[in-house]
């Protein structure tokens, strides 16, 4: 009995031990079998199942970097990019179903059945669109159509919340320009809302542009971030806000009248530019028939640049004073200086008349700018050889373009004196034979405005970052073109042509101005020989006291009234309003008044 | 079994003298073998440890839940805050424009010349440090003879249309909606008093149609 018993309990603990080691040998080979998968798996990657997971769960997205916008000195807009959305179909999975599920508007929680019909029939509502040309779009088996462009952010979202099958809304960036017209030429545009194909956004196409950035990241199934997984992201840089010189109201202001003068002369085109005279900061800049950048295509094409940088023209008698400027520097002439002047003068073979017949009379240096003679010019300019008046031009920055961040800048043509003909030789003191642009004679202005010191024009005043710090652009390069002394004579005698000469029309109540009239033959364009019509100009500046300001006023081929009279009115009202809104100080001091005709008179005996 | 028989007679091989000298007790060691194998005393403390294993391994994977939960409702939530950050950006920006449409000084202008006023002709000025009064000011005048050039409004595709009534009228501006209705009030009030003037001060916009030089 105690034998069977112990053998009984023997054999018990023998099968317990044997279920225990059969037990230990199963869960042992199952813990080997997925060590060793565990091991394939992670650290071999065998079948490269651990990377495809991690690629199925891996996703980089671009951050898109925002265009910079443009504003000018003050601020306002006149560039910036905004979102739009596209709306995009898939045909064929639209004309797969008949009848589909959406949310019900007036309760979200439930679900209405619509009809393909009625779905697009919405979708062309939303889109204001034809019904039957929306289902003509969305009906077949391609598997993209576009439908609309540049549609409004709240309009996107309405049409998502319609849930018609196979419509989806995909963000862009749309450049606007909020003051149209205003300074459009100058602010340029896009080709295809990216590059900048005109003007500033031209220019500076690169600055504006920015780098895009990055993020990687791990997505669950259900399209959510894993929250735990690396995350990177690189941040986009945005495009630098590129802020101008220009004020816009101003410039709008400019932009009308020369628009209504050009309008009311019948005249080709015309363009006004005005700067401030100690920093060269152009103020404004306006052309006629300008584009709006929001629709380029709405004016030619000639008419899409800024024509006051591009076309170089013969300036006209705006030249005399920088002859004389030249003059009074070389110690040649004074502004006081005596000369009986013909009506007609002969120099080696070549005749000139002034625009106004007259006997023979006595002008000072000052008279002659005052009545803009040509034949007084010539008399008074030849004193300076050929190679000085070139010198001269060139030292007044003619021939040579300005440094302006625009697109095509002219520098006007200004040959050398070896291939000036015996004609050309006198006519490039009065202006005539030689072509500049009309910021180039109001930069030659300002150096005399600024006691001689010229200055570069400046556009752009800054750039300013994401971190809204703005970095100034710095002045450019300066030269001292006259003496100080040599600037105020000048700018002396340029105030006589307004209180004495025969420009009083420019004068502005209350401010001391000194101004320019300019009128040249305007010669044909396309290469067809002889002239079609005149150039009218005037350039001036004020307060003669303390100059801030220059005005130019250009228009070219005016069908009536040539000599720049009509010129004066718009000079008069640009400068006003520009000395008006910059809280200019009226002139204080004596006004000058030189005297046009030197002892004994017009007509007394003189040299 | 049968190999169990030899074995008493080997038991002298081992633990001999011991076992030898009080074979009495034998018996005892024998039954007590078994008892090693009675497993009731540790089944009783398994039932406590498993128990509070399993308790463990479910507060485990109850925090792991909650964890898991937390994250995923951050997750919900991070979206949910971006979706109205950028809706927020896209009606910032959608207002923003409309104010800079407002301000482009062709729609001030025409907005302007709707409202009957007309540009100042001369100004004067009143210097304070000197006490004089340089310029002429002159009373602006209503001038139809010289009509300026218009520059036309922006043309910004799918922007609102905010277009004052100078250069064109198309709706959907939400701002032009009270204005139309207040126009049509004071369109009606005007009648009698001939001067307008004094009804600007009240706030309400006077009616374009009747000063425009245009009608």
């Amino acid at each position: 009995m105690v034998r069977t018993g112990k053998t009984k309990q023997r054999g018990t603990v023998r099968r317990v031990q044997l279920r225990l080691r059969i037990g230990l040998g199963i869960m042992l080979t199952l813990l080997l079998v997925v060590g060793g998968q565990l091991v394939l798996i992670q650290g071999f990657d065998v079948g490269g199942l651990a990377e495809a997971a991690q690629a199925k769960r891996s996703r980089t997205i671009e951050l898109p970097a925002q265009r910079g916008a443009i504003v000018d000195s003050k601020g306002t807009v006149l560039a910036n990019s905004i979102i739009r959305y596209d709306v995009v179909i898939d045909p064929q999975q639209n004309t797969s179903k008949d009848t589909f599920l959406r949310a019900d508007p007036k309760d979200p929680s439930q679900v209405i059945k619509v009809t393909r019909d009625q779905g697009l029939r919405d979708l062309a509502g939303l889109l204001k669109q034809d019904f039957e040309e929306l289902k003509k779009a969305a009906t077949g088996t391609s598997r993209y159509r576009l439908l609309a462009k540049g549609v409004k952010p709240e309009t996107a979202d309405a049409i998502l919340a319609l849930s018609v099958p196979g419509v989806v809304t995909k963000g862009t960036s749309q450049r606007v320009y909020p003051n149209g017209a205003v300074a459009g030429g100058i602010i340029g545009f896009l080709k295809d809302g990216t590059d900048g194909i005109a003007g500033i956004e031209q220019t500076q196409n690169s600055l504006l542009t920015g780098t895009p950035g990055s993020r990687s990241f791990e997505m669950g199934a259900d399209g959510l971030v894993i929250p735990v997984a690396p995350d990177k992201i690189t941040p986009a840089k945005n495009g630098k806000t590129v802020k101008l010189t220009l004020d816009s109201d101003l410039q709008y202001y400019a932009q009308q009248v020369i628009q209504t003068q050009v309008n009311n002369l019948g005249a080709e085109w015309g363009s006004v530019v005005v700067v401030e005279v100690k920093t060269g900061n152009i103020v404004a800049m306006a052309d006629t028939n300008t584009p709006d950048p929001n629709n380029p295509g709405g004016v030619a094409a000639e008419d899409r640049g800024v024509r006051s940088v591009t076309a170089a023209l013969e300036p006209g008698s705006v030249e005399k004073p920088l002859v004389a400027a030249a003059l009074l520097e070389e110690g040649k002439s004074k502004p006081m200086e005596q000369f009986s002047i013909p009506g007609s003068y002969t120099v080696n073979g070549q005749t000139f008349e002034d625009s106004f017949g007259h006997e023979t009379f006595n002008r000072t240096l000052a008279g002659i700018l005052g009545w803009s003679l040509n034949t007084g010019t010539v008399m008074v300019g030849q004193r300076l050889s050929k190679q000085e008046r070139y010198d001269w031009l060139k030292r007044f920055g003619i021939g040579e373009a300005p440094n302006v961040p625009l697109p095509g800048v002219a520098g006007g043509i200004l040959s050398t004196p070896d291939k000036w003909d015996g004609r050309q030789e006198f006519t490039v003191l009065f202006g005539q034979g030689v072509s500049q642009s009309v910021l180039q004679t109001v930069m030659a202005y300002q150096s005399i405005a600024n006691d001689g010191v010229m200055l570069q024009p400046r556009l752009i005043d800054g750039y300013i970052g994401e971190d809204g710090k703005e970095q100034k652009t710095p002045m450019g390069p300066s030269r001292q073109v006259v003496s100080k002394s040599t600037a105020k004579q000048t700018r002396d005698m340029l105030e006589s042509v307004v209180t004495e000469g025969e420009w009083k029309d420019a004068a502005i109540p209350g401010y001391r101005v000194g101004a320019k009239t300019g009128t040249s033959e305007s010669p044909c364009d396309n290469g067809r020989p002889g002239f079609c019509g005149y150039t009218a100009s005037i350039v001036g500046m004020a307060p003669m006291d303390n100059p801030q300001y220059i005005v130019e006023v250009l228009v070219q081929r005016p069908q009536d009234k040539i000599f720049g009279i009509d010129g004066a009115d718009i000079f008069r009202s640009v400068m006003g309003q520009v000395l008006r809104v910059n809280n200019v100080p009226p002139s204080t001091g004596k006004p000058v008044h030189l005297d046009q005709f030197g002892p004994g008179g017009s007509t007394g005996t003189g040299k | 079994m049968s190999s169990v028989t030899p074995r008493p007679a080997a038991r002298t091989v081992g633990n001999t003298a011991r076992k030898l000298a009080t074979p009495a007790p034998q018996e005892a060691p024998r039954k007590r073998t078994p008892l090693v194998v009675v497993p009731s005393a540790p089944r009783r403390k398994s039932v406590v440890f498993v128990a509070s294993c399993f308790a463990v391994l479910a507060a485990a994977l109850v925090g792991v839940l909650l964890l898991n939960i937390q994250l995923s409702q951050g997750q919900y939530d991070m979206v949910e805050l971006k979706a109205q950050q950028s809706a927020l950006t896209k009606t910032n920006q959608e207002l923003s424009q409309e104010v800079q449409n407002f301000n482009a000084p062709q729609n001030l202008a025409a907005k302007a010349t709707a409202m009957g006023m007309v540009p100042s002709a001369g100004q004067g000025q009143i210097d304070l440090d000197r006490s004089t009064v340089s310029g002429e000011a002159v009373a602006a005048a209503k001038d139809d003879k010289s009509k300026s050039a218009i520059i036309a409004a922006p043309a910004i595709a799918g922007q609102l249309s905010v277009v004052p009534s100078g250069t064109g009228d198309q709706p959907a501006a939400p701002v032009q909606k009270p204005q139309t209705a207040e126009s049509k009030t004071t369109a009606q009030a005007p009648a009698v008093p001939q001067v307008p003037k004094v009804q600007l001060n009240g706030g309400t916009v006077p009616a374009p149609a009747q000063r425009t030089p245009g009608n």
